[in-house]
């Protein structure tokens, strides 16, 4: 018969190894290289300028898995420095959809961003949500998960309190800290949840010198309008190797899968 | 009338009669007439037309209306002559204008009809017949075309003079290449070849190079002569003219003909004209179109610096100054120089120096011709202003060029200059301070350098947040906070709870009691007072022992009490209270308000005291 000492006594020992072990890609390196070699090695090419041996090096490190924010960061430096904008930009992209903090690599897109040729204004916000909106981003999601995991479990201990409160004055005073937690909960429920859409969004980049955008989804539609490497576009609707989509002015219609690559 | 003043009147009338016929007499020795050196020419070369008035008088003589000249156009002239000759007494003047004119097409052409107003009267000339041939078949300029006497008229004279031969000129254009980049020098070299004495040349008017810029270059006051020989035959060559040309634009250019009128002496057949008069004849030439291939500056390897300059330049970076205090200013001379043209090229690329205030240069140019070779100079005078102390440096600047020879861009540099930077003087310190502020300016932009991973890569691929134990952890409070309502409600309703209940409330219930009962304390309502005092005394020892408050006696209740420790002075007060109210509730008469405020006053102590004794 398991005893529950012998169940706890067996996760201990499962939680030490993994922590001894390490992830599993730690010791998965096919050619004898450790993915934070391979990542040191990249740097070190790119130091010396040359970048194909970087970007291959950075490339290796995420075919492990590993899917680290620096290691993307620095793949868009590695395509920046051989003028591939396109690729560039979409690695800072994925980048800061890992790390929504990471400051340098929005310098880096704005940057990659005022060098394309196509210049999309977007809709400018209103003050108040525009702060709302670049407060939110300023935070990482990990913390924002951590601040909403915090307050619902203060407020369920507060609401779970009342019933064994023995003054009524005591539980007044928990049901009113219960509301406050609560409502901070489903403030940060709410970052979340956005942060969540936000990470989630169909997003990609153009890849190629030009993509001609037409009306539908076929090479006999009429060319609306013309995007360049680099610009950035949402993904709406798929159709065979068609897709839709649509730039921040409104603008939409249709271009070949092939020549986006999504974020 | 006397006969005198009839034989007046008489002469005076025929006199009249006869007026007219004076001029008319004059007339008729009037003779004009139009003569060509030829009829038969090549395309491209001018026919020299003569129009002649020759009569007694040459007064009211006007030119001849060249206004229309059908298929020919007029492309030199006129030169004016004059002559008179004194024949057995009898004077003979002449006036010929000499016309140049070029034919408009090839073929059988005609010079029209032109009348000549003389006297007030119109004459006109015959037409002339002149056969065009195509370019090609055209005799070579030394050798004459056949030339017949024009046909004479009735107005022309007797005695036709036979034309000059034709004038042996000719002026060629010449270029050194043929394929020129775009920007890179072509000389253009204009020459006469002469078999004739030269008197004068010169061009019509400014020649033009449409999609050239052109810069001349000046020959020498002394033309050079030279003597060659074409078709074994001695020809002299003068350069007329040279023009630098810079080709502004890519594709097939043309160099357009460029037109000079010769001015040559001629030997008149006539020896007394020879000998009395320096007879002269202006041309016109001109030389053959010709056309360039202009190739565009190859896009490979431009640098990014690249302003237009195609030639062969030096770079030359002086400071006026090694040493300065903060705030003196330096003079920093940028010195392009080379073969080539440098109009359209734009400065050095002159990098931005931090902790220096750079002013706007003085740009100086200069172009000079050795050797037919354009030479250019271009000077930036710039004006920089140390802003901090130390050794600063004024970084090196480049100028880059596209030389034709090799068909390659190169790129010339200086050296960084390094300047001394004192602090400004002590009495500048003293009142102002001695380094101008200035913003810190971002100098040019990059990316953001890499980044390390000291600490080991993670993979982040899979957030904690959407992970199935993040909403697990999420919804366990949930669960937990639902089994803890459950269960206290659970506990809330057992009979030990109730019990529980009943006791903790067992004041609270006495003491609304007792405020029933107070608002009862009347003599019309004793009996409702004192049943509410008794109420409130059982039912509190009921509630507090859990106990049913309806069958409460007084040996259960001094039991109870007794049982829990009450102390025996608020038993036996609890009983005598109660006893108070059964007694007045049965006979409420005997009972005023003082005795009712007593008896509150007495159940309201007892409670108190209870509940301090049973609580301890």
């Amino acid at each position: 018969m398991i005893t529950w000492r012998r169940i706890t006594t067996g996760v201990l020992a499962a939680l030490l190894a993994a922590a001894i072990l390490g992830p599993e890609w730690r010791a998965a390196a096919p050619d004898g290289r450790t993915p934070d070699e391979l990542f040191a090695a990249g740097n070190a090419a790119y130091e010396e300028e040359r970048y194909d041996d970087a970007v291959a090096a950075y490339q290796k490190v995420l075919g492990f898995g590993v899917t680290d924010p620096r290691v993307l960061y620095n793949l868009g430096n590695a395509h920046f420095r051989l003028g591939r904008l396109g690729p560039a930009i979409l690695n800072y992209e994925r980048a800061l959809r890992l790390d929504p903090s990471d400051r340098e690599a929005r310098d880096n897109l704005e940057l990659s961003r005022g060098l394309i040729r196509d210049r999309v204004g977007e809709p400018e916000l209103q003050y108040p949500i525009r702060v709302v909106k670049e407060t939110l981003e300023a935070i990482p999601t990990p913390s924002i998960a951590w601040v909403f995991l915090v307050c619902v479990w203060a407020a369920a201990a507060a609401a779970g309190a009342i019933p064994l409160a023995g003054s009524w004055i005591r539980r007044r005073l928990l049901g009113y800290a219960t509301v406050a937690l609560g409502l901070l909960a489903l403030t940060a429920g709410a970052s979340l949840l956005y942060r969540g859409r936000q990470d989630a969004a169909p997003i990609a980049i153009v890849l190629e010198d030009r993509i001609d955008v037409r009306s539908g989804p076929g090479e006999e539609n009429t060319i609306l309008f013309t995007v360049h490497e680099g610009t950035r576009v949402e993904l709406r609707n798929n159709l065979e190797r068609w897709v839709q989509v649509s730039l921040p002015n409104g603008l939409s219609g249709w271009v070949p899968v092939a020549a986006l690559e999504k974020v | 009338m006397t006969r005198a003043p009839r034989l007046a009147l008489a002469a005076l009338v025929a006199l009249a009669a006869a007026l007219p016929a004076v001029p008319a007499a004059a007339q008729e020795q009037v003779r004009v007439r139009a003569q060509v050196d030829r009829f038969e020419m090549g395309e491209g070369e001018d026919l020299r037309l003569v129009v002649e008035v020759i009569g007694p008088s040459l007064d009211k003589v006007g030119p001849a209306d060249m206004g229309d000249l059908g298929d020919f156009d007029i492309s030199g002239g006129p030169s004016v002559s004059t002559r008179y000759q004194w024949v057995n007494g009898v004077s003979t003047a002449s006036k010929s204008w000499t016309y140049m004119l070029t034919p408009r097409k090839t073929g059988k052409l005609a010079v029209p009809e032109l009348s000549l107003l003389v006297g007030g009267r119109t004459y006109r000339t015959r037409a002339i017949g002149v056969t065009v041939l195509p370019r090609g078949t055209v005799r070579s300029p030394h050798q004459p075309p056949p030339a017949r006497p024009a046909p004479g008229g009735p107005r022309e004279p007797a005695r036709s003079r036979v034309p000059l031969p034709p004038v042996a000129l000719r002026v060629r254009a010449e270029i050194d290449v043929k394929t020129a980049y775009v920007g890179q020098q072509i000389t253009l070299k204009v020459v006469l070849a002469a078999q004739t004495e030269v008197l004068n040349a010169g061009p019509p008017e400014n020649p033009e190079f449409p999609g050239f810029w052109a810069e001349e270059i000046k020959l020498p006051e002394r033309p050079e002569v030279r003597r060659v020989v074409y078709d074994e035959e001695p020809w002299t060559e003068i350069t007329l003219m040279k023009r630098a040309l810079f080709p502004t634009t890519a594709g097939t250019l043309t160099i357009p003909p460029v037109a000079w009128q010769i001015q040559v002496r001629r030997r008149s057949s006539d020896p007394l004209e020879s000998f009395f008069f320096t007879p002269t004849e202006t041309v016109t030439r001109r030389s053959d179109p010709m056309t360039v291939n202009v190739l565009p500056l190859p896009a490979a390897g431009r640098p990014a610096g690249f302003s237009g300059a195609v030639g062969r330049f030096d770079l030359a970076v002086t400071a006026d100054r090694d040493m300065a205090r903060v705030n003196d200013a330096i003079g920093l001379k940028v010195r392009v120089s080379g073969e080539g043209t440098l109009g359209a090229a734009g400065p050095p690329v002159l990098p931005e120096i931090a902790d220096f205030k750079r002013f706007e240069p003085k740009v100086t140019s200069s172009a000079s011709v050795v050797g037919d070779r354009m030479r250019s100079e271009k000077v930036w005078d710039y004006v920089v202003i140390p802003l901090a102390p130390g050794v600063q440096t004024i970084p090196a600047i480049s100028f880059s060029f596209f030389d034709p020879h090799d068909r390659q861009y190169h790129a010339v540099g200086s050296r960084p200059l390094a300047v001394k930077v004192d602090r400004a003087e002590a009495g500048a310190v003293a009142g102002l301070p001695a380094v101008a502020q200035s913003d810190v300016r971002l100098l040019r932009r990059d990316i953001r350098h890499l980044k390390q991973a000291t600490g080991g890569l993670v993979d982040r691929s899979r957030p904690f947040y959407r992970s199935p134990l993040f909403v697990l952890l999420v919804l366990l409070p949930f669960v937990a906070d639902a089994g803890l309502w459950a269960w206290a409600r659970t506990r809330d309703t057992s009979p030990a709870a109730a019990r529980s209940r009943r006791e903790r409330r067992a004041r609270s219930v006495a003491r609304r009691r007792l405020r029933e009962a107070r608002r009862a304390m009347a003599p019309a309502t004793a009996r409702a007072f004192y049943a509410s005092v008794a109420q409130a005394m059982t039912d509190y020892v009921g509630d507090k022992f859990g106990l049913p408050g309806a069958g409460l006696t007084q040996p259960r209740i001094e039991e109870m009490l007794e049982t829990h420790g009450a102390p025996e002075d608020l038993r036996a007060a609890f009983h005598r209270t109660l006893e108070t109210c059964d007694f007045a509730r049965f006979a409420p008469s005997s009972s005023g308000e003082a005795e009712m405020r007593q008896a509150l006053r007495e159940a309201e102590e007892t409670l108190v005291g209870l509940e301090r004794s049973l609580n301890r």
